[in-house]
């Protein structure tokens, strides 16, 4: 019971807006002079939150959810995710295909409250949401395609490791709040405000797993290079929000390879793939790459553009099985025969993360019909957000 | 005593559209030139080579966009100099969007369009020229699926919309 409400009836002469009256004080003390307001124990309407099972019912049938039981989102709880942004409840941030939605700030925040976010992962979740809004994404594509395509949320920086996102074991697994709410919550804003509703506005053939939720964010400090957002001309001590259109992982198992060049090229055979995207519309794959994985090949004297220049070099398909994909293959991605699956060094988007172990990840992307986007965390005045208790401030 | 037990209420999580109402061009009663906008899907070619030898003597000019994303401004210039302009084709998710949009776009430069679409994505087109305040778009619909078949399959199916074509574009 969160709180108590007045009866019109009761009403004489005194507010009741300011009423701080117990439950308990009402039910005891039959006198409504005793209290500030003019309540009485007849006339009182106790508030509760919503039965979960039934609004996630409810919302299931108006295809407004993942299949998945949802925290209904009440005013109260919306009213807690907006303590973590600056910006105002019905502030538009972008409109959102194929529906063309209005993704304001409150929507934003429904649809996390719903994914069972924390208010803290505000931030996160809504420049995440700006940030595929950009034109380069191509949205319209990525949510109306038949491809499986599901978009990856990687987070660099302070505000990443605060609210615990997973960098480490299983980060791309279960198991992490942040990281299973945020990704959730990404993919009810593409339902709920961009429509794509599985068979409405989302057209993917068999879609994938990848699209309830995937996000993670980078082990900085376990690697050996660079991490992705310094890469792309960011402050190590800037918080950034990627977003990747990508297929679902596909694991790199080498457990024997001792140098980077054989280890990098068991990583190649595996993006070399027919029938991915790439294969036909090169562009972005994403590679996330275990420390292990990453100290191997560091050890040897490899910097980070030495392994995108290996893998961009050798990651290739025949131009007979690369031109089986939906568009024709263009003559200018053919070279000896055959078809690079990335257009130059800077499609491979390496990131490190994940436990022990010697396995990498690939992803292919969505070929040149969309590319990644990096936006930082950024209060509206511009200036970088440190700490979500930036925020309280 | 009475005590009420009352559900709080939950927000509603679908957003609000953004709604816009574009200007369609009619198609023009008499007409010299027409562009044919290959998004270069399986058939497309086969799809828009047929209409062509079908549509009597005009000039047409063919251009080439990418499926799935949006044509290059250059490439719609280009479309733009005829006074009508048939894209093709749109028969999976992705590319029937950017048809839609792709027409839209050209329909905003002041040229008419067609658009053909696979039936099995014909609805959904029609919902996204909605969505985009082009509800009115012309949109003609090709028996899904397309791709995967022989030239002579896809120029039967196209066969089967020239009449509406016709209609369309008010010639005999």
């Amino acid at each position: 019971m969160k709180s108590v409400k007045m009866d019109k009836k009761s009403h004489r002469s005194r507010s009741n807006e300011n009423c701080s009256c117990l439950i308990e004080d009402l039910l005891e003390n039959a006198k409504t002079d005793d209290h500030l307001c003019k309540v009485g124990p007849n006339d009182i309407e106790v508030f509760i939150d919503p039965d979960p099972e039934k609004t996630s019912y409810n919302f299931y049938i108006r295809r407004m959810t993942d299949g998945l039981p949802i925290i209904p989102p009440t005013r109260d709880r919306v009213l807690k995710f907006m303590e973590y942004t600056d910006r105002n409840p019905d502030d538009l941030l972008a409109v959102l295909p194929p529906r063309q939605g209005k993704a304001i700030i409150e929507k934003i925040a429904i649809n996390s409250v719903m994914a069972g976010c924390l208010p803290q992962f505000m931030p996160i979740v809504q420049h995440s949401i700006e940030a595929l809004s950009i034109e380069k994404f191509n949205l319209t594509s990525v949510n109306a395609t038949t491809h499986p395509v599901a978009v990856c949320t990687i987070l660099n920086g302070s505000v990443s490791r605060e609210i615990g996102a997973s960098s480490g074991d299983g980060c791309l697994g279960p198991g992490n709040l942040a990281n299973a709410t945020i990704g959730r919550a990404v993919r009810l804003c593409l339902i709920n405000i961009a429509g794509a509703v599985p068979g409405i506005g989302d057209h993917a053939t068999m879609g994938s797993p990848a699209k309830y939720s995937y996000a993670f964010a980078e082990s900085e400090f376990e690697s050996p290079w660079d991490s992705m957002h310094c890469e792309r001309g960011f402050d190590p001590l800037t918080s950034t929000t990627t977003v990747m259109a990508v297929e679902a992982p596909h694991n790199v198992n080498d457990h024997r390879s001792k140098h980077a060049e054989e280890l990098l090229e068991t990583i190649s055979h595996t993006l070399s793939t027919p029938g991915s995207n790439n294969s036909h519309v090169p562009g972005e794959v994403l590679v996330i790459m275990s420390p292990e994985h990453a100290r191997t090949i560091s050890r040897d004297g490899w910097d980070k553009q030495d392994v995108k220049n290996y893998l961009h070099e050798n990651s290739l398909v025949s131009v007979e099985l690369g031109d089986r994909g939906g568009r024709k293959l263009e003559k200018k991605w053919i070279v000896d025969g055959n078809i690079r699956i990335t257009r130059s060094p800077n499609d491979v988007v390496l990131v490190i993360a994940g436990g022990d172990g010697r396995h990498t990840m690939i992803a292919h992307g969505f070929g040149t019909s969309s590319e990644s986007v990096t936006l930082p965390i950024l209060f509206k005045d511009g200036t970088p957000v440190q700490s979500v208790h930036d925020f309280k401030e | 005593m009475k005590v009420k037990v009352v559900e709080k209420d939950v927000l509603n999580p679908l957003a609000e559209i953004m709604m816009v109402k574009e200007e369609l061009n009619p198609i023009p009663y008499d007409f010299e030139s027409v562009s044919l906008l290959d998004n270069t899907k399986p058939g497309a070619n086969v799809i828009l080579e047929l209409l062509e030898k079908n549509l009597g003597k005009r000039k047409f000019v063919r251009v080439k966009k990418p499926a799935g994303s949006p044509a290059t401004i250059k490439q719609l210039e280009i479309a733009a100099n005829s006074e009508i302009v048939i894209l093709a084709l749109g028969d999976c998710g992705s590319c029937f969007s950017w048809i839609i949009l792709d027409a839209i776009r050209l329909e905003k430069m002041g040229r008419s369009t067609i658009s053909i679409c696979s039936d099995r994505f014909l609805n959904f087109a029609h919902e996204l020229a909605k969505s985009h305040g082009a509800e009115d778009l012309n949109i003609l619909s090709i028996k899904h699926p397309v791709a995967g078949h022989s030239k002579e399959e896809i120029e039967e199916k196209t066969l089967q919309i020239l009449p509406s074509l016709r209609y369309l574009l008010q010639i005999p």
